[in-house]
């Protein structure tokens, strides 16, 4: 209600002035009902629990096993291609989750649900960071499970334990600039087909313009170029850095250009949410 | 301040197609206010405008004393709308979908279990509750809707019809509700193209025909505006009743039927039925059998858009 609308005193009743703090426990009952929401979804989905929390460590040996015997170690510099895999493992996962993570998204914005919750009285930011605060927590089960049979295959950690805490950060801020991207994809889209077309066209490319699975060193010159511009790259870096070499001032730097990314892919992601129920009106 | 839905020129396009053109609607506390009109005439949209769901191109709306466009937060909080499909609700059971969304409308926390229960009551799915969604009949998951609308106990109650494809007994449970809901003190929009439900529930109708208001009152009003209820009477001697009545002010038309009762044309046949049992007495002519019939809003709308509800229907 603005002093406008008073002014031209047209009938306005009493609005109930909700305090700052009130409207933090309300969000957060918002959130922690979607995220309880995504949580029985999960469980329920026995199978889909299953594979999504092992795959990323079959992954990694999978690599380990198969793929190491034909990397020239010079190149990656280390001998050991597991410990150099398996930030790209993580990188790879978290991708891989973005995709998954956006598509109850869509599905509630193609079975209708979408416009049941914006119906509510809920804020419009809620919805987006329950995924979040859902796809984050989900993923650190898999990150520390991966690391945990990276730790098996003989892989060391030269950071140390703070160091795997610095490395679920770091996963966390690329969660967050992915699954923004990917839900921002989501929400853009006419259809699932061209959420799934534009998907399968990006995904790989993502990750072999980055430092995933080959260092930027051996790249050819405008591949390095493009890698640089890809956010995976700088959370690979910093991960990779915290296994193979321990603590570094380089993982700052990345560390802050992840966060700028995932700003920016937070404003995207907002924006076509808001072009989304753009035609409706705001909260 | 008496209307609780008010809208003023209300109007929506998408580019050059008018899905609304302009609509002016008063709906008053307490009211079980009808949409009527066949699919395509701007129910939907109407509805997805005054629940903030969409913007209005033209014109405006309040509800609750509230504007739609600078209010919306507003709005929401006081609305329970239940789409017109059922929403897609997967995995959970009945009882955590209800649970879920009592703490989206901020239901206190240590409320929300006692509140789900009532709503999941109000809508006798209580027994049902722990089953899961997608285990749920049809009728079912649209009660869950109606019991999720609830949760807030809001002052202004949105259905979007309701009672689409739902069998007899379904039907009856959501008529029950309305009436529950009515009784309670909340005042109901109810959008629907089945002219039998709008004449069981509201007290008001208001009749859209390609995104205009075509004609708006009580049921009873509106279907007395036809023009006249028929009085139907049995009896021995038909020709002496016939003489006796020509002369009175509320007959219209007396016509002979070829089975041999007398058809009486008149205003409001609950006004005639007693006058002609008076008449009768007095004459000494006794009646065998009387019955009586209004037209339906069916006959309304024909009326008012020269057009079968049903014709459109099939049409669409």
């Amino acid at each position: 209600m603005t002093v406008d609308e008073a002014a031209l005193g047209e009938r306005i009743p009493a609005v109930r002035v909700v305090t700052r703090s009130e409207a933090r426990s309300r969000w957060m009952q918002e959130v922690l009902a979607l995220v309880r929401r995504w949580w029985i979804e999960l469980l329920r989905e026995r199978l889909n629990l299953v594979f999504s929390i092992a795959q990323p460590a079959i992954w990694l040996v999978f690599f380990g096993a198969g793929v190491e015997r034909a990397i020239d170690t010079r190149v990656i510099g280390t001998d050991d291609y597991i410990s150099f895999m398996l930030a790209g493992i993580i990188a790879f996962t978290i991708v891989g989750n973005g995709v998954s993570g956006a598509m109850p998204l869509l599905w509630d914005k193609e079975t209708g649900y979408l416009d049941r919750l914006m119906s509510m009285p809920i804020a419009r930011s809620s919805v987006i960071v329950s995924r979040f605060v859902f796809q984050v927590a989900q993923q650190s089960v898999q990150i520390t499970l991966v690391v945990a049979v990276a730790l098996v295959l003989g892989v060391r950690i030269e950071s140390g334990p703070l160091g795997l805490v610095v490395i679920l950060l770091a996963a966390a801020l690329l969660t967050m600039s992915v699954t923004a991207a990917f839900s921002a994809l989501a929400y853009a889209v006419p259809q699932h087909g061209t959420f799934f077309a534009v998907v399968g066209f990006i995904s790989l490319p993502l990750l072999f313009m980055s430092n995933a699975f080959v260092p930027l060193d051996a790249m050819p010159f405008w591949m390095r170029v493009v890698a640089r511009i890809n956010p995976l790259t700088y959370a690979i870096e910093a991960m990779r850095i915290l296994v193979i070499e321990g603590w570094s001032g380089r993982i700052v730097s990345s560390l802050g250009i992840l966060a700028v990314a995932a700003g920016i892919c937070l404003a995207v992601g907002t924006r076509e949410f808001r072009r989304q129920t753009g035609d409706r009106v705001r909260g | 301040m008496s209307a609780v839905i008010e809208t003023s020129g209300l109007g929506k396009s998408y580019g050059a197609h008018l899905a609304v053109e302009s609509l002016d609607l008063e709906v008053g506390r307490g009211d079980v206010f009808g949409l009527l009109g066949p699919n395509g005439a701007g129910k939907t949209t109407t509805i997805r405008m005054l629940t903030t769901l969409l913007a209005p191109t033209v014109g405006s709306a309040r509800v609750c004393g509230f504007d739609i466009a600078t209010n919306a937060r507003e709005v929401r909080s006081r609305i329970g709308y239940v789409m017109q499909t059922v929403a897609y609700r997967g995995l959970l059971t009945g009882r955590e979908w209800v649970e879920i969304e009592a703490c989206l409308y901020h239901v206190p926390r240590k409320e929300v279990r006692h509140k789900a229960e009532e709503a999941l009551g109000a809508v006798g799915l209580l027994p049902d509750a722990d089953r899961r969604w997608t285990e749920y009949s049809g009728g079912m998951k649209k009660r869950l809707d109606l019991a999720c609308g609830l949760l807030h106990s809001p002052e202004v109650l949105v259905l979007d019809e309701p009672t689409l494809g739902l069998d007899v007994q379904s039907r009856h449970r959501v008529w029950d509700y309305v009436r529950e809901q009515r009784d309670r003190g909340a005042t109901i929009l109810l959008a629907t193209n089945y002219l039998d439900e709008a004449d069981r529930l509201c007290n008001n109708v208001a009749i859209i025909d390609r995104g205009v208001v075509v004609v708006e009152g009580t049921p009873a009003d509106l279907k007395r505006a036809v023009g006249a209820d028929l009085v139907q009477i049995k009896t021995d001697n038909a020709e002496r009743l016939r003489t006796v009545v020509a002369g009175e002010p509320w007959i219209k038309d007396i016509v002979m039927a070829d089975s041999g009762s007398l058809h009486l044309y008149v205003e409001d046949a609950s006004l005639a039925l007693p006058a002609v049992m008076r008449i009768g007495l007095e004459q000494g002519i006794e009646l065998e059998q009387m019955t009586y019939s209004q037209p339906s809003l069916d006959d309304v709308f024909l009326l008012h858009t020269g057009r079968e509800l049903r014709e459109t229907e099939n049409a669409s």
